[in-house]
C-alpha cells in the first residue's frame, strides 16, 4: 500500500516537473510563436490593441508574398547560394582537416588560429576591407563572388569540426590503408570519409544555417541579383504610411521553419555546431 | 481615309517637331533597353514613376520605336543612400536612375557617380525650356555646389512640411465655445485663419486638445533619432526665429549653430513634446501618419509627400490641409521659414549610352504637363510652374493648396559630400536633448557645432579649428 | 600520382584550397584595411586617399565617442554574458534529469531556436513586440502598470530592452553548455556523492565543477566573442539610438563605414576590433591547449 503512494507520490512529481518544464519551454517560445501567428493574420488583427489572440487564420498575406516579384528570385537564391557556398566550403575543408589532422605540418596551429579568428571579428569590421576589395574588381552583386565570400566564412568552421572528428579516427586506418598499397586518395574518400560523417553533417547544417540568416554581408556586397531572404525582410519592411507588418510577420515565417525544422532533424549535432567543433556529446 | 492621312500627317509632324532633338539621339530603334529606378521606400512619389512607367514604354515604342522595361527597387529613408552609394562606388549600373534627397547631391556629385546635366539640358529642346514654380526649387533639387549654377539633378517629387488638421474637431462648435471661453481666441477655421496661427497659439491649440484619458492629443511631431526627422521639426523653430545653421560662405557651424537663439528655439519646440502621444520622441513619418490616421491627435505637422497616406478613406471628410505655424516677429508679422523635403532625380554615370538616352527621353516625357498632372492626381507633388500655375491644380489634392503657399517660406540646409555625417552629428545632440537625456541645449549645439566645424575644417571648407574644448564635451 | 602522394608537398597540396580562400578572402582584404588605416579616404569625396600616417589612430585616442562606443561594447558583453550564464546555469541544472520528459526533442527544439535565427530578423520582430501602441510588450506593460513605457524609445530602457533581446536569444546557448557540461562528469563520481550525502554547494564545488569546468569555460569565451560581435540586432532594433545609447562597436563601425563612408578613419578602428578580437581567439585556445594538456598529464 505504502509502497503504491510512493510510485504515486514519484509520478505526481514528474508530470508536475516535466509540466514545469514546458511551461518554460513554451514561455520561451512564445516571441517566436507570436510571429508565426502574426502571419495568420490581417493588418488590423495584427496591430490590434488589446492582441488579439483568437482569430480567423487567414492565408492572404502568404498569398500576397508569393505574389510579389522579388520573392522567388530571393528565395531561390537564398537556396543557390546557401548550397553552394557550404558545398564548396566542405570539401574544400575536409581536405585541409586531413592534411592538418594526418600531417606533421609546420605552423598548422597558427594557421588554425589565423582561420578562426576571422569567425571572431564583429562582422561591420570584416565587411569593411571585402567591400572596398569588391568595389575594385567589380564583384558587387554577382553570385560567384557572393557564394565564394560565405564559402570562406564556412570553412573555419568546418575545417575546425572535422579536423576534430578526424582526430578521433585512428592513424591505424591510414596505416592500413597504405600497407595495402592503397592510394591516399582511396584512404582519404572511401575509408576517413564514412568515419567523419556525423562531422561532415555538422558542418554542412551548421554552415547552411549560417548563410542562410547572413544579413550584413549580403546587404553590403549583394544587391539586385544576389538578394536572400534576411535582406528582403530588412529592406522591404516599409511600406505606405508605416512598416508593412504582415509582409515582415508572412516572410519571417517561412524563413523560420527551414531552421527550426533542421534543428528538430539534427539536434544531436547542435553542440559540435555551436562550439566549432571542440565539445562534442548528446544533450 | 482621310483619318488616316490625317495621322500620318500628325504623326510626320511630331517627327519633325522632335528632329533637332534627335541631333544628339542614339538610334535605339528596335533595341529592348532595361532600366531599373532606386526609390525611397514607403514613399508613394518614389514609387509612382516606375507604376507610371508602362505608359512610358509605350510612349517610347510609339515615338522612338524602342523597347524598354523597368525595374523598381527601394529602401528606407535611412539606408537608401547607403545602397545608392554602395552600389556606386563599384561603378556599377545597378541602378539607371536613382532618387535621391536633396542633401545627397554633394555626396552623389564629388566622385562622378551621376551625370552633369547642363551639356544635355541646353542642347535639348524640351528639357532646355522647362520652367520651375520657385526658385528654391532649382536651388534645392538641381544645384550644386550652391550657388554655382551647375545643375546636377532633376525636381522628382516638391515637397513640404504642412498642417494636416482634423476639421471635425475645429469645427465643433461645442469645442470652439469652449476654447474661446478659455483663451478668449477663436479657433481656426479657415485657410486664411491658420495663415494668423503662430507658435505661441498653436501651443494654447494643441494644449487644449490634449485629452490623454479620451487617448486624444494635441498634435505630433517627429523625434526620431533616425535619418533627419527631428532635424527637420527643429530647423523650422530655428529658423523662424532667426536662427542660422552654417556660415553659406565659409562653412563654418561654430557660432552660426550654436547660438542662443537656437538654443532657445530648441527649448521652445521640446515644450510641444507635452501635447504628443507617448511614445512621441521615437516617432518617425510612419509612426505619425498612424497616429493621425488613427485619430490619436487633433493636428499633425507632416510632409505634403505623405497626403495620400494621411487622408484616408475613414478621415476623408473631416481633414483639412493648411500652412503650419510660424513664429511672430518684433513687427507683429509671422515668420515662417521650413526645411524643404522632396526629392530629386540623378543619372547614374556608369549606366550605357543606351540606357542613358532612355532615361532621358523617360524625363522628358515625365515633365510632360500631361505626365505631371497624371503624377499630381495619383498623390504626387510636381515642380513644373505651368502645372502647378494650372487653374485647376489646388483642387487636385487636398494639400495642394498649404504646400504652394509655403514653396516659397522653404530652403534646405547643406548639399555637403559629408552630409551624412553633419547630419548624424546633430541628429544625435537634437534628440539627445529633446528626449531628456541632457538638459542643456546650448551644450549640445556646441557639441554638434564643433564636430561639424571639424568635418568641415578636414574636408578644406574652412580654415577654422573647431574648439577642442566643444569637442571634449560628453552628451550624456 | 604516387609520387605526389608521397611528396613533402602533398599534405600542402590538400591544404591550397584552404589557404587560396584565406589568402583570397582574407590576406588581401586585411592589407587592405591595414594599408587603408593610414590614409584619410573618403568613398563619396571624388579625391584620392591622402596618407595621414597614424592620425586616424590618435584620433581614436581622443574620440570620446570611440570610448563610450568602447565602454558600452564592455558592458554590454559583461552583462550579455554573465546573465546568459546564470539563466543558461539555472535552465540547464532544471533539464539535467529530464531524458524522460514527453515530447523533449520538440521542447528543445523551441527552446533553442530562438538563437539560430538571424539576427537582423529578430530585431525587426521585436521591434514590433517593443512598440509602445501595438506591440505585445508595450500591451503587456500597460496592463500591468498602467504606464505606455516606449522601451525602445527611451534612454536607459533601451539598452535593457537590447540586452534583454540578447539574453534571450543566447541563454538556450548557455544551456546547451551546461547540459553538455554535466554530462562530463562521470555518473559514478556523482552516485558516489549521493551516497556520501553531501551538501548541494560542496557536491557542486568539489564533484561537479572539475569535470565541467572547461565545457563552461569555453562557453562563456564563446559567448563573449559573440556578445562582442554584436551588430545586425542593434541595428534593427534601435540604430544605436536613441541618442547613441545603444551604439557598440560593431554599429559604429558599420554606421561610419556605409553612412558617412569614411573608409579610412572605419578601417583603423575595424584594426583595433580585430587586435581585440585576436586576443579572445588566443585566450580561447589557450583554454582548449590547457584541457589538452590536462588530458595528457592523466
Amino acid at each position: 500500500m505504502n509502497e503504491q503512494k510512493a510510485v504515486a507520490s514519484r509520478h505526481w512529481k514528474s508530470t508536475l516537473y516535466y509540466t514545469v518544464l514546458w511551461v518554460i519551454v513554451l514561455i520561451y517560445f512564445f516571441p517566436v510563436l507570436w510571429i508565426i501567428l502574426s502571419a495568420f493574420k490581417t493588418k488590423n488583427e495584427l496591430l490590434a490593441t488589446p492582441p488579439v489572440w483568437f482569430f480567423r487564420p487567414t492565408l492572404e498575406n502568404f498569398i500576397g508574398l508569393f505574389h510579389r516579384d522579388n520573392f522567388w528570385p530571393t528565395f531561390f537564391n537564398s537556396l543557390t547560394i546557401s548550397l553552394s557556398s557550404v558545398g564548396i566550403a566542405i570539401v574544400v575543408s575536409f581536405l585541409a582537416a586531413y592534411a592538418l589532422s594526418r600531417f606533421k605540418i609546420v605552423g598548422s596551429d597558427f594557421i588554425l588560429f589565423l582561420i578562426l579568428s576571422i569567425r571572431m571579428v564583429p562582422g561591420a569590421a570584416v565587411v569593411v576591407p571585402v567591400y572596398l576589395m569588391y568595389a575594385a574588381l567589380g564583384w558587387k552583386d554577382s553570385f560567384w563572388p557572393m557564394t565564394f565570400f560565405y564559402a570562406m566564412f564556412s570553412i573555419p568552421f568546418s575545417l575546425w569540426i572535422l579536423k576534430g572528428f578526424m582526430d578521433g579516427v585512428s592513424v591505424r586506418f591510414d596505416e592500413t590503408g597504405l600497407a595495402n598499397n592503397a592510394s591516399r586518395f582511396h584512404i582519404i574518400f572511401k575509408v576517413i570519409l564514412p568515419q567523419v560523417k556525423p562531422g561532415l553533417i555538422a558542418a554542412f547544417v551548421f554552415n547552411m544555417i549560417f548563410v542562410w540568416n547572413e544579413f550584413l554581408f549580403n546587404f553590403i556586397l549583394g544587391g539586385k541579383q544576389t538578394t536572400m531572404i534576411p535582406t528582403l525582410l530588412v529592406s522591404d519592411s516599409v511600406h505606405e504610411g508605416g512598416v508593412d507588418w504582415t509582409f515582415v510577420a508572412s516572410l519571417g515565417a517561412i524563413y523560420l521553419v527551414p531552421p527550426v525544422v533542421a534543428l528538430y532533424f539534427f539536434q544531436k549535432y547542435l553542440l559540435v555546431g555551436m562550439t566549432f567543433g571542440t565539445v562534442r556529446g548528446e544533450v | 481615309m482621310r483619318r488616316v492621312f490625317a495621322f500620318l500627317l500628325s504623326l510626320g509632324l511630331m517627327t519633325a517637331g522632335s528632329l533637332p532633338a534627335q541631333t544628339n539621339h542614339l538610334d535605339l530603334k528596335g533595341k529592348q533597353i532595361k532600366l531599373a529606378i532606386l526609390g525611397v521606400a514607403g514613399w508613394l512619389p518614389s514609387k509612382l514613376p516606375s507604376d507610371m512607367f508602362p505608359e512610358f514604354a509605350k510612349y517610347a515604342k510609339e515615338k522612338y520605336g524602342y523597347d524598354v522595361t523597368c525595374t523598381y527597387a527601394d529602401a528606407p529613408f535611412g539606408a537608401l543612400f547607403q545602397k545608392a552609394a554602395a552600389s556606386l562606388a563599384t561603378k556599377s549600373n545597378e541602378y539607371s536612375l536613382i532618387v535621391s534627397d536633396s542633401q545627397w547631391l554633394g555626396a552623389f556629385t564629388e566622385p562622378g557617380w551621376i551625370v552633369k546635366l547642363d551639356p544635355i539640358i541646353k542642347s535639348d529642346p524640351v528639357l532646355s525650356k522647362l520652367q520651375w514654380y520657385n526658385p528654391v526649387l532649382e536651388t534645392s533639387y538641381m544645384e550644386y555646389p550652391d550657388n554655382s549654377g551647375q545643375h546636377v539633378a532633376l525636381p522628382q517629387e516638391t515637397d513640404v512640411e504642412a498642417l494636416f488638421v482634423r476639421k471635425d474637431l475645429f469645427q465643433d462648435p461645442k469645442e470652439r465655445e469652449a476654447y474661446k471661453q478659455l483663451t478668449g481666441n477663436d479657433l481656426p477655421q479657415t485657410f486664411e485663419d491658420w495663415e494668423k496661427v503662430d507658435f505661441d497659439e498653436f501651443a494654447k491649440i494643441s494644449k487644449f486638445f490634449t485629452r490623454p484619458d479620451k487617448n486624444l492629443y494635441g498634435t505630433v511631431f517627429q523625434h526620431s533619432k533616425e535619418y533627419d526627422f527631428q532635424s527637420m521639426y527643429v530647423y523650422p523653430f530655428m529658423w523662424s526665429m532667426g536662427g542660422e545653421f552654417w556660415d553659406p560662405k565659409t562653412h563654418d557651424t561654430e557660432g552660426y549653430l550654436d547660438t542662443d537663439i537656437n538654443a532657445k528655439a530648441m527649448e521652445y519646440q521640446k515644450t510641444f513634446v507635452q501635447y504628443e502621444p507617448p511614445g512621441a520622441l521615437n516617432y518617425g513619418i510612419a509612426e505619425n501618419i498612424d497616429a493621425f490616421t488613427q485619430g490619436k491627435t487633433a493636428t499633425s505637422i507632416m510632409w505634403a509627400a505623405v497626403g495620400l497616406a494621411m487622408i484616408t478613406d475613414q478621415n476623408r471628410d473631416k481633414v483639412m490641409v493648411v500652412p503650419p505655424p510660424g513664429i511672430k516677429q518684433a513687427d507683429g508679422t509671422i515668420k515662417r521659414l521650413y526645411c524643404i523635403g522632396g526629392q530629386a532625380w540623378v543619372v547614374n554615370n556608369y549606366a550605357t549610352p543606351e540606357q542613358k538616352q532612355a532615361i532621358f527621353d523617360f524625363l522628358k516625357w515625365w515633365y510632360l504637363p500631361e505626365t505631371q498632372l497624371e503624377f499630381a492626381k495619383k498623390g504626387g507633388n510636381p515642380a513644373v510652374k505651368e502645372v502647378l500655375e494650372d487653374p485647376s491644380f489646388d483642387a487636385i489634392n487636398p494639400w495642394n493648396r498649404a504646400m504652394k503657399y509655403m514653396i516659397p517660406f522653404n530652403r534646405d540646409f547643406y548639399h555637403s559630400p559629408k552630409y551624412a555625417e553633419l547630419l548624424a552629428i546633430q541628429q544625435e545632440a537634437f534628440c539627445s536633448y529633446v528626449t531628456g537625456a541632457m538638459n542643456d541645449p546650448m551644450k549640445a549645439l556646441h557639441w554638434a557645432a564643433a564636430r561639424q566645424q571639424q568635418v568641415f575644417h578636414d574636408l578644406g571648407d574652412t580654415k577654422k579649428k573647431a574648439n577642442p574644448a566643444y569637442l571634449k564635451l560628453q552628451l550624456n | 600520382m604516387r609520387r605526389i602522394e608521397n611528396s613533402k608537398l602533398y599534405p600542402w597540396l590538400l591544404l591550397t584550397p584552404t589557404l587560396i580562400f584565406f589568402a583570397i578572402w582574407n590576406i588581401v582584404p586585411l592589407f587592405w584595411m591595414v594599408g587603408m588605416s593610414f590614409y584619410n579616404y573618403s568613398l563619396n569625396l571624388g579625391r584620392p586617399p591622402r596618407f595621414v600616417g597614424f592620425d586616424n589612430y590618435t584620433d581614436y585616442l581622443d574620440s570620446v565617442d570611440v570610448w563610450l562606443a568602447m565602454s558600452r561594447t564592455f558592458t554590454f558583453v559583461i552583462f550579455s554574458v554573465g546573465l546568459t550564464t546564470l539563466f543558461g546555469g539555472i535552465l540547464g541544472v532544471l533539464f539535467w534529469r529530464s531524458t524522460k520528459m514527453p515530447g523533449r526533442r520538440l521542447a528543445l527544439t523551441l527552446l533553442f531556436s530562438p538563437m539560430i535565427l538571424t539576427p537582423a530578423a529578430i530585431g525587426t520582430f521585436f521591434r514590433l513586440n517593443y512598440d509602445p501602441t501595438f506591440g505585445i510588450f508595450g500591451y503587456f506593460t500597460r496592463l500591468f502598470t498602467g504606464h505606455t513605457l516606449d522601451y525602445l524609445g527611451t534612454e536607459g530602457w533601451a539598452f535593457i530592452a537590447l540586452l534583454a533581446v540578447d539574453v534571450w536569444m543566447w541563454t538556450p546557448f548557455m544551456l546547451l553548455i551546461t547540459l553538455a557540461a554535466l554530462g562530463s562528469v562521470p555518473s559514478a563520481e556523482l552516485e558516489a556523492a549521493e551516497v556520501d550525502r553531501l551538501s548541494i554547494w560542496r557536491r557542486f564545488r568539489y564533484v561537479i565543477l572539475p569535470h565541467a569546468r572547461f565545457i563552461i569555460m569555453l562557453g562563456i569565451i564563446l559567448r563573449t566573442i559573440d556578445a562582442f560581435k554584436v551588430t545586425d540586432l542593434v541595428y534593427q532594433l534601435t540604430r544605436g539610438g536613441p541618442g547613441g545609447t545603444t551604439e557598440v562597436i560593431g554599429v559604429m563601425i558599420y554606421r561610419k563605414a556605409f553612412d558617412a563612408l569614411t573608409m579610412g578613419w572605419t578601417s583603423g578602428l575595424a584594426v583595433i576590433t580585430l587586435l581585440t578580437a585576436i586576443a579572445f581567439t588566443a585566450i580561447f585556445l589557450y583554454i582548449l591547449n590547457l584541457q589538452k594538456r590536462r588530458r595528457a598529464l592523466k
